[in-house]
């Protein structure tokens, strides 16, 4: 369906408009040093810039809860933040942690499903919040970028996927080695075969 | 090795504001793990009788996956700990006031014969876990398997043999282990070794009828040993039936890698007495000594001829099978073999035997001196040594003298 004159001629001048602004706005340094950005040129991330939403948040304090409902993507730009998941009673296991330029609750971008862990500031930390609806509006109206976006998401999808089979490998070898579990024990198993 | 694997974990407590992360080894983790056995409606255990050291085996059977641990002293000492109140770093203590001393492996090794039988609770193992461990195998350890796995191939089983030797024990298998059969063998025995004497002047004659058609005796004779090994096997697992045990198998397999032979895994015996034990080795090779004497007996009734030659020849190697099967020195885990292992109580005689060899000379000149049961291994090997020597010796005689005799031809 192709958009109408009127909506067509609204878009751009939003656009126009937004333009205006971000050579207005100066960008983070920080910015650049974000893989999910990496693709964008500095006028493009000026354009991003005023859709970012900053947020500190003190040492041991909670940024989300897992269950909690998901609707945005976190970038750190300060401090550090420990992401876990309950096992059984008050103990949760950590799963990751993330460090200035990276960025964490992407799946809120595209997944309504409640939050799948919790993450908590182990430091100091200021964040920047990118919103699920805003990040639908720039799969609208910047395909492009959106676009750009999207292909460093899918990239540090797979490496996280990578890294959570290797997590699994060593909770389970954690798992072998605290039980002394072993499939290799009893090679020649005790019994009587009459000839 | 790899190091020890590490997991973190998060806590918080209720009402306050903050966490804390703890850094958790999987050593540290394995000194407070308290392994615990199944419960006793999962496994069987029996008590063997004491051997000539007067130490104390078990026999310990899963139920659940039909397999079947021999436990020393200090095995059971460990089994019993392990009763899910006790951690590894408590019962490595017991274990060190009981036998005065204690090396983590003993329990690594015990464990992992546990979960290998299902004797101990325990987490499902994934596919990874097999992946990782296939993986994470030696080279050499991997071409051993494959050549296990290879000569696993040779072999042929009967997975519910016990099935098809109930029917056959109830339907007429039962008389073989009447006090009465008994007496006719040994009446059959007694006949068959005055038959003997009688034929034996014609010895000669008989072996040169033999002589002159190679490939008919040749087949009769082979014929007959197949015939009559199967039925030995089968009289083992009948036996086993007899006392109401298990035969967890029946088949084809190479014995300790090297011959070829039927068999019957009459394991399950061990939860019976030692009396039991002995019948059920002793039933196979009576196989061959009635078969024997019914051959030599019919040999004294028939007339000179091939016939007559055959039923000899057949007689002669079946006694001598029936021998060579109660023997116990000759490295093979025969009938007699077994009988022997019962008698003294240590049913893994042959293998300790081996594994102490390597260490003899060490053991001598550093000690600790050795103990009694490792005596009775040295003799074991070196009267197994000595009877293959004299085979091969009476054998390589035989061969020497008929050398001549060929090349003369």
């Amino acid at each position: 369906m192709g958009l109408g004159r009127d909506q067509f001629a609204f878009r751009g001048c939003a656009s126009y408009i937004v333009g205006l602004i971000s050579l207005m706005v100066k960008v983070p340094e920080f910015l650049d040093t974000v893989v999910l950005f990496q693709d964008l040129d500095a006028q493009t991330l000026s354009t991003l810039m005023p859709l970012l939403i900053p947020k500190k948040i003190k040492a041991g304090e909670m940024i989300f809860r897992e269950l909690d409902d998901s609707d945005a993507l976190y970038v750190v730009e300060q401090g550090q933040v420990v992401v876990s998941k309950h096992v059984s009673g008050e103990m949760e296991i950590v799963l990751t942690r993330f460090y200035p330029g990276d960025f964490f609750g992407e799946m809120g971008l595209f997944d309504s499903a409640p939050r799948s862990a919790s993450a908590h500031a182990e430091l100091d930390t200021i964040l920047w919040r990118l919103d699920r609806e805003v990040f639908h509006q720039i799969l609208s109206n910047y395909p492009e970028i959106a676009a750009r976006i999207c292909y460093r998401l899918v990239t540090v999808f797979i490496q996280r996927l990578r890294a959570t089979n290797d997590q699994a490998r060593e909770a389970i070898r954690w798992g072998l080695e605290a039980t002394g579990y072993s499939l290799s024990g009893d090679p020649t198993p005790f019994g009587r075969k009459s000839t | 090795m790899a190091d020890p694997a590490k997991l973190e974990l998060l806590t918080r407590t209720p009402g306050e504001p903050g966490f804390k992360v703890h850094e958790v080894q999987s050593s540290q983790a394995y000194l407070l793990f308290k392994p615990a056995r199944l419960p006793e409606t999962e496994w069987e255990l029996t008590r063997q009788p004491r051997s000539l050291d007067g130490s104390r085996n078990y026999i310990l059977r899963s139920l659940r996956r039909d397999r079947y641990l021999l436990l020393g002293p200090k095995e059971y000492f460990l089994w019993q700990q392990f009763d899910g109140r006790h951690s590894l770093a408590e019962i490595g203590r017991a274990f060190h006031f009981e036998f005065g001393s204690f090396d983590y492996s003993i329990i690594r090794q015990f464990m992992a014969k546990l979960y290998s039988a299902g004797l101990l609770e325990e987490f499902e193992a994934s596919g990874l876990h097999r992946s990782l461990a296939d993986r994470q195998g030696r080279f050499w350890a991997r071409a051993l398997n494959t050549v296990l796995k290879a000569r696993d191939r040779v072999s042929i089983r009967l997975t519910d043999a016990d099935r098809y030797c109930s029917i056959i024990y109830n339907r007429g298998g039962f008389l073989l282990f009447h006090p009465l059969t008994f007496a006719a063998s040994v009446a059959l025995m007694v006949s068959a070794i005055i038959a003997v004497i009688h034929l034996a002047p014609q010895a000669k004659n008989i072996a040169m009828r033999l002589a002159a058609l190679p490939l008919l005796s040749s087949s009769v004779i082979v014929a007959t040993i197949v015939a009559v090994s199967m039925l030995h096997v089968l009289v083992h697992a009948l036996a086993c039936k007899a006392y109401r045990r298990k035969v967890r198998e029946m088949g084809f397999f190479l014995l300790q890698g090297i011959v070829p032979t039927f068999y019957a895994d009459v394991t399950d015996i061990f939860m019976s007495s030692r009396r039991a034990r002995v019948i059920v080795d002793l039933a196979g090779p009576m196989v061959e000594v009635v078969c024997g004497s019914v051959a030599f007996i019919g040999a004294y009734w028939s007339a000179p001829g091939i016939g007559q030659s055959l039923l000899f020849g057949a007689g002669i190697l079946l006694w001598e099978s029936a021998v060579l099967n109660i023997y116990p020195f000759n490295f093979l885990e025969m009938d007699g073999y077994n009988i022997l292992v019962d008698l003294l109580a240590m049913p893994a005689l042959r293998q300790q035997a081996l594994a102490l060899f390597p260490t003899l000379p060490r053991r001598l000149r550093h000690g600790p001196r050795l103990e009694r049961s490792e005596w009775i291994q040295l003799g074991y090997l070196g009267l197994c040594f000595f009877s293959v020597l004299a085979y091969l010796i009476a054998h390589l005689d035989a061969l020497g003298l008929r050398m001549p005799a060929w090349s003369r031809s």
